[in-house]
């Protein structure tokens, strides 16, 4: 089967990947996460460079059995889906607990992981996840 | 004015055909088309989501052209994801309308089973954003899980409010002898099959098919000067599209692009939901046949599932959906699938459906998605 990681493809998107800049409609606020011109949402082409902010709220949550091509090793894991503050939502992978601690509506922090690597020799993957945020109690 | 007629479908069984190629596929379907005469065929469409992936094989028009014995007439390939054959049949009976075309062979194959179960994975998960959400692991299975899980919980519901739609389609799939699965099951066993992301479990979803189905397309104008046996009218036809990501609408539990496709092909021909006694609907996954229902407008929100509890989408209720067993049990050969939706509203308008026949039907609707619901086709036909 065909490569699934590219080099180019993960240059191109690093800093969505790594800091989740993102591309914002100053018309009507919908986010992308690709340089873009034209809102997908709106059609305006008044469109700015943001970043999403590093927490969020998990909405819902699943978890992997059968794993894609390069997720072999990682099965099971979670995935869900979150919600910043602004309302832009996105599927990302949940790290650093197990499904029982996740509940709709806890507070989730952004971290950067390695995702996948693609073959014995191939290249290495990282992008962002999120974690529960652990409060301190004093 | 002009009007779209099939006057011959074919269907082989779905099926793990190790022997057969894309190519064997083809030349036996169309074999099954020899009803229909003389073979002027003006154009050739051949529906196939994942050829040049799992076979090495792109340029599909002229090789299956060539692979029936049409080598010369225009031939292309339609790519829509799990829609393919939708999409493909809308390019025919475009076609035909405009005037370019009298006769059109739609063609439907794909072959699945040559994937490891990692590649079916990461293939069934190909029309979401890859840049987005294949990139990070996250499968079709995945976000199809968790519209099920906010569809349970935002109408307080039971599991068994969706994974009984399995239950109903193994029930028909029993008697048909192209589908998949023949085999009945129950509510305990689709709840008790392994979970592939909860609360998704395996016998709510599809497994890997082969197989190829094939439709003939003709306008009114050439159907007098062709021999055929039997008839439906194409009646209208439509397609629309939506926000790709389910979780970036207006509503995740909305299928908005398949109520338009729908209702701009039920307006074509000036018909009424009520009207429709048959029709396929594409539940690739459980959940997706309770989101298809309510978007349509044939149970309210929340209600699909006590609607199919009391029989209104089985034999004797308002309308029968998925007659041979539908992608749950007929199967879900990928790019094949819109065509063999088609083809099984050909046997149930013409009264060839055996033991699946919905008695007094008339007018037939199929309903095909690609990914979650970002591409939507609709077809509607009407006894000839």
């Amino acid at each position: 089967m065909h490569a699934v990681f590219r080099p180019p493809v993960n240059w191109r998107h690093r800093r969505f990947r790594y800091r989740l800049v993102v591309w914002r409609c100053l018309n009507c606020g919908a986010v992308h996460h690709y340089a873009t011109s034209i809102c997908r949402r709106c059609r305006s082409n008044r469109v700015a460079e943001d970043k999403l902010p590093d927490r969020a709220r998990l909405i819902t949550y699943t978890v992997v059995k059968n794993p894609p091509v390069a997720f072999e090793k990682q099965a099971p894991y979670i995935v869900g889906l979150v919600e910043f503050e602004d309302g832009t939502r996105l599927v990302a992978g949940i790290t650093d607990c197990d499904p029982e601690e996740l509940k709709p509506g806890i507070e989730l922090e952004k971290v950067v992981r390695k995702i996948a690597e693609d073959g014995e020799s191939g290249l290495i993957v990282y992008g962002y996840k999120f974690r529960p945020v652990i409060t301190r109690s004093h | 004015m002009r009007k779209v007629y099939i006057v011959g479908a074919s269907l082989l069984k779905v099926d793990e055909q190790w022997n057969q190629s894309i190519d064997s596929l083809v030349t036996q379907v169309v074999d099954g088309l020899s009803e229909v005469r003389p073979w002027k065929i003006d154009a050739i469409y051949v529906a196939n989501a994942l050829g040049e992936i799992l076979q090495s094989q792109a340029n599909l028009g002229a090789i299956v052209a060539e692979d029936i014995g049409l080598a010369g007439v225009p031939a292309l390939r339609v790519e829509a994801g799990g829609a393919s054959g939708a999409a493909a049949l809308l390019a025919g009976y475009q076609a035909i309308l405009s005037g370019l075309a009298d006769t059109v062979l739609v063609i439907g194959v794909e072959k699945l089973s040559d994937a490891t179960p990692e590649e079916s994975v990461f293939l069934s998960s190909l029309s979401e954003r890859y840049d987005l959400l294949g990139f990070q692991g996250v499968t079709e299975a995945a976000l199809a899980a968790m519209m099920y899980r906010l569809y349970l919980e935002r109408y307080e519901l039971p599991q068994e409010m969706v994974a009984q739609f399995p239950v109903l389609m193994h029930e028909h799939a029993s008697k048909a002898p192209h589908a998949q699965y023949q085999f009945k099951t129950t509510l305990e066993n689709v709840l008790s099959s392994p979970v592939v992301s909860p609360p998704l479990r395996r016998l709510e979803t599809t497994a890997p098919a082969d197989g190829a189905a094939a439709v003939i397309l003709c306008s009114s104008d050439a159907l007098p000067t062709i021999q055929h046996e039997q008839v439906v009218e194409l009646a209208g036809a439509a397609s629309s599209t939506d926000i790709v990501s389910p979780f970036d609408r207006e509503d995740p539990l909305k299928l908005s692009a398949a109520a338009r496709a729908f209702y701009e092909a039920l307006a074509r021909p000036g018909l009424s939901r009520e009207q429709i006694k048959v029709l396929e609907i594409h539940d690739s996954y459980s959940i997706l046949a309770n989101l298809i229902l309510e978007s349509i407008g044939y149970s309210a929100e929340g209600a699909s599932g006590l609607d199919a509890k009391n029989g209104m989408f089985d034999y004797g209720g308002k309308v029968v959906i998925n007659t041979f067993g539908g992608l749950k049990a007929r199967g879900h050969p990928l790019g094949a699938t819109g065509v063999y939706q088609a083809a099984e509203i050909f046997l149930q308008l013409t009264g060839r459906a055996g033991a699946c026949q919905v008695d007094g039907a008339k007018y037939g609707a199929m309903i095909s998605l690609a990914g979650l619901g970002s591409s939507a086709y609709a077809l509607v036909m009407k006894e000839g």
